[in-house]
């Protein structure tokens, strides 16, 4: 069931309905039924897999609730890390891995060939396992206490408004939430349907809308001269934000009219003045995660240089990784790395590190250099292969010798652009909903308007599936 | 002020902007979405006001084969029967009681329609046709064309309130259906569901006569089992639903109505697979013409009326027929239009006629070629279509003949002419004549369109006369068309072929 579809416009005011109306002491047990329902609408057999990651965290983590340290919690902790990320290499990475050794087989002249695994990935399986890693790690370290009550540490982990593509919340923040008994009140209304009208406009009509011409060039980009092919890697760059973005807004929407409110997983990225600044503002449940349970372990920046360059690379990398088994996404994960660990020494050396007023020349000039470095990192996540990456980035510089077509882009698609990034602009550092709601009523109706007719009318009418569900 | 009181006038506010966004929609909007996202709407269009009869169908309609000498549609053929009615046809290849219906609700009130014929195909009740791939697209082009306010069937569009699936889970519903459908059978029979069916006589298989498995015709056997083996529930079958409603709307509208139930390859059936299987055909016959009788629906059954050396397709299941398979329709339709039209019955002569000269300026339904799919009214030379080639289309429309068929004194020279438009002059664009036969090895012979095409942006003539060579005299089929496999447009028209 995906968000943009007439089956959860139907769904969640239905859910949010009966959440209200239920008694208090039901409402775990309906919602978790609805985010299984929810998750069930996609394949109905992958529920075990849920469930079963469920059981295993939540007896490792009652297991290590009651020993006293960690060396006799290690076990538990390995038996979470195991399951999850065992079910995550079956389902992702295990085609990837037998098909590199394959190529390796082949190579020293080894017969042997191992099979292909026909299975298709799980919707959201890398969000919620890294969601129940999170807890057992947490409760590993004392971080966290374990939790009692089956049905609500199951609801924790498929909780649906973020249960197939996040934000990937932690146990401590959502859980207490989804526990205390939650007033229906008209702020939470309004401010969740803002969000959920934005993040369906920036899905439907930006995303959707860049999407096909986006196909269109990297199915076969040799079709197309020069400046098709530039504008679809900027497209790119918006389409992947719009439509990643749009869902995590449309998810925080929903949750935050039941009283629940999931962090904010996107903040201007596209303004940000370096790559550090970059993933502190992309994807932030991720780089968060990221952080705490990679990067600090690994020594953080509480290390030699050599080690802290180390770790930076090694978190860029496995980030990489965990987006896609394939080594387009690796790649896109080390140069990510390498322009941090550059920028970071530029900075130093050249003291760029001084605060920039909003908007100023250098804060204008430094966003643009980073949009322009991320838009031609998108190249390697977009491609199928590195091959094509490659191919793309010398038909973007090259002169073709074929003969080639423009990329014909309907008006319609630059202005509704244009209108995204113009209020991508006016909410630098701000949310919509917030912003949108201080607004006087009239502007804040005519806005509305504006969302809604773009969402009925102009929404690309191909199915698009969020890309982050891949994932 | 309650919670309730800000949410109803904010909910009053939004449906006044709503009424005003279908106003603005309806008059600004509409139509474009309407030409972009349900095209077939322009089948209903291109009714005459004044039409008498529509003919509504699918491919089973328009298919031709190669050496058929009238490659006209069976609705034409009908319509030799009534030439003082006008007839007209609604055809969408792969289209079933579900798309009818839609197309039929938007021929508007205007309209002097009195008699509608809806292919009726025993197939289209089958999980494979329910669940068929082409169903995302067919459902997706009839939202906007639904009975209800223009915004709304465009919200409905824009959050895909069709059934999305995948090619991989229709096949799974397929499979889930055959699996589900128990066989009910008055007599004992080894196999409990299709699946089984299938599975049992793949492995059985057809022998050659070295008691080797006949690989081919197996297979064939195996779509026949898949294709017809199933029993149609008239509580549950969709297609039930469907034709119920457009029988319904026929009512309302007080239109005469039969449903032509298409002939299938019985005799193929019979010989591939055997008794069992013509039972369900011929159950499921009954079962529909009952059904639908009962309703007041005049029913012609066409099933076992074609022979199969009139199917097309010999390695597939279709209902796709010869020239003579389609007459053959045709004049059972044309008989049971009698009851509702007495005197306008008039039998057609069918001369077999010699003909040496072909002329086809793209603007005639009747005039059927090959590929008339890329025809268009984007340009023309003899208003108001030509044959639109290049990028993804590289055929135009083709001439294919019995070339036996030829009087051997008109077999020496091929006298071809037609008027080409070019946007940049296409290099690749060419000329083809083909010849094959049991008799020949198959012929092939081209010319580049740029030896006489030499500017852009303007229609030209082009003209060639053709020596026929000795060797390809004996052809039974010839073959003439523009092949342009480049991204480059060139339109076609006024194709003149004479034989001297």
């Amino acid at each position: 069931m995906l968000f943009n579809t007439i089956e959860y416009v139907i769904f969640l005011p239905l859910v949010i309905i009966l959440y209200y109306l239920i008694p208090f002491k039901y409402r775990w047990g309906f919602l978790l039924a609805a985010s299984y329902y929810f998750y069930m609408s996609w394949k109905v057999e992958y529920i075990f897999l849920i469930i079963f990651s469920t059981l295993v965290d939540y007896i490792a983590g009652r297991r290590m609730g009651r020993l006293p340290d960690m060396k006799s919690r290690r076990p538990w902790l390995i038996l979470s890390l195991v399951t999850n990320l065992g079910l995550l290499f079956a389902f992702k990475y295990f085609n990837f891995a037998a098909d590199n050794l394959n190529l390796l087989f082949q190579k020293f002249n080894i017969l042997y060939q191992l099979p292909a695994m026909k299975v298709l990935l799980p919707v959201g399986i890398s969000f919620y396992t890294f969601q129940t890693l999170s807890y057992s790690i947490d409760v590993f370290y004392g971080r966290q206490k374990p939790e009692k009550h089956l049905g609500y540490f199951a609801l924790y982990v498929a909780y649906f408004p973020q249960l197939v593509a996040g934000p990937i919340e932690r146990f401590s923040r959502l859980t207490p939430q989804l526990k205390s008994k939650q007033t229906f009140t008209y702020s939470n209304l309004a401010n969740g349907l803002r969000l959920i009208l934005y993040g369906l406009f920036i899905k439907m009509v930006i995303a959707d809308n860049l999407s096909g011409l986006v196909d269109k060039v990297y199915s076969s980009p040799e079709s197309f001269d020069n400046i098709s092919i530039l504008k679809a890697m900027f497209f790119y760059s918006f389409q992947i934000y719009s439509d990643f973005y749009g869902y995590s807004i449309i998810a925080i929407g929903s949750a935050l009219i039941m009283g629940v409110r999931i962090m904010d997983n996107f903040n201007t990225p596209y303004l940000s003045k370096n790559v550090s600044e970059f993933w502190q503002r992309w994807h932030i449940s991720l780089s968060t995660w990221f952080r705490d349970y990679l990067y600090y372990p690994l020594g953080g920046n509480r290390a030699a240089k050599g080690r802290w360059m180390f770790n930076i690379f090694v978190v860029f990398v496995v980030s990489g990784f965990w987006h896609g088994a394939n080594w387009t996404f690796i790649i896109w994960g080390s140069l990510f790395g390498i322009i941090y660990l550059i920028e970071k020494e530029i900075n130093k050396r050249f003291n760029l590190i001084k605060t920039y007023k909003p908007f100023s020349i250098g804060h204008i000039l430094l966003a643009l250099k980073t949009f322009i470095l991320v838009t031609l990192i998108w190249v390697f996540f977009r491609s199928q292969s590195f091959n094509d990456a490659m191919n793309i980035f010398a038909l973007a510089f090259k002169s073709s010798r074929l003969k080639t077509t423009a990329l014909i882009i309907p008006v319609s698609t630059w202005i509704f652009l244009a209108i995204f990034i113009i209020s991508d602009i006016l909410l630098y550092n701000k949310r919509f909903d917030k912003h949108i709601g201080s607004l006087p009523m009239a502007v804040r109706w005519t806005i509305y308007s504006i969302l809604i007719f773009a969402v009925v009318v102009f929404a690309g009418v191909e199915n698009f599936p969020f890309i982050y569900f891949q994932f | 002020m309650s919670i309730a009181k800000k949410i109803i006038l904010k909910l009053l506010l939004l449906t006044a902007i709503l009424v005003v966004m279908n106003y603005i929609y309806v008059k600004w909007f509409y139509e474009k979405d309407i030409q972009k996202y349900s095209n077939i709407i322009k089948l209903v269009r291109d009714v005459p006001i004044n039409a008498d009869v529509i003919y509504i169908g699918e491919s089973s309609n328009i298919t031709f084969r190669g050496d058929d000498i009238d490659k006209r549609p069976i609705s034409s053929f009908i319509s030799d029967y009534y030439p003082s009615l006008k007839f007209y046809d609604i055809t969408k290849p792969a289209a079933h009681a579900g798309t009818y219906k839609v197309l039929l609700s938007q021929i508007p009130d205007s309209s002097k329609v009195k008699t509608v014929i809806v292919t009726l195909n025993l197939r289209s009740f089958d999980a494979t046709w329910i669940h068929s791939k082409l169903e995302t697209s067919l459902q997706k082009s009839t939202v906007l064309l639904q009975q209800y306010p223009p915004l709304f069937n465009r919200f409905m569009l824009s959050f895909k309130a069709y059934d999305i699936k995948s090619e991989n889970e229709r096949t799974m519903q397929v499979r889930r259906q055959w699996k589900k459908d128990i066989f009910k059978l008055p007599f004992s029979f080894r196999y409990t569901n299709v699946i089984e069916w299938d599975n049992g006589f793949a492995h059985a298989g057809i022998r050659n006569e070295d008691s080797t498995k006949n690989i081919e015709l197996t297979q064939l056997a195996c779509n026949y089992i898949k294709g017809y083996a199933f029993q149609i529930d008239t509580l549950t079958n969709p297609r039930i639903k469907d034709f119920d409603d457009i029988i319904e709307m026929t009512k309302k509208r007080r239109w005469n109505l039969v449903f032509n139930l298409m002939s299938e390859n019985t005799e193929k059936a019979k010989e591939l697979v055997g008794d069992t299987l013509i039972y369900f055909m011929e159950e499921n016959r009954k079962l529909l013409i009952n059904y639908f009788s009962r309703k007041g629906v005049t029913v012609v059954d066409n099933l076992n009326d074609i022979k199969n050396n009139q199917f097309i397709d010999q390695k597939w299941t279709t209902e796709h027929y010869a020239e003579k398979g389609r007459k053959i329709i045709a004049k059972n339709v044309a008989d049971t239009l009698r009851k509702f039209y007495p005197n306008e019955f008039v039998e057609p002569v069918y001369k077999k006629i010699s003909q040496n000269v072909f002329f086809n300026n793209c603007d005639d339904k009747n005039n059927v070629w090959f590929q008339m799919k890329t025809i268009t009214d984007e340009k023309s030379f003899s208003q108001p279509n030509s044959s639109k080639t290049g990028n993804g289309n590289d055929y135009s429309v083709a001439f294919q003949y019995p070339f036996n068929s030829i009087a051997d004194s008109l077999k020496n020279k091929i006298d071809i002419s037609f008027k080409a438009y070019m946007n940049f002059i296409d290099k690749k664009a060419d000329l083809v004549i083909q010849a094959d036969g049991k008799n020949i090895k198959p012929y092939s012979k081209s010319w580049s369109l740029t030896s006489q095409i030499t500017k852009a942006n303007r229609w030209i003539d082009f003209n060639i006369i053709f020596k026929i060579p000795d060797k390809i005299k004996n052809a039974d089929r010839i073959k003439i068309f523009i092949y342009n496999p480049s991204d480059k447009i060139v339109y076609i028209d006024d194709f003149r072929i004479e034989f001297k």
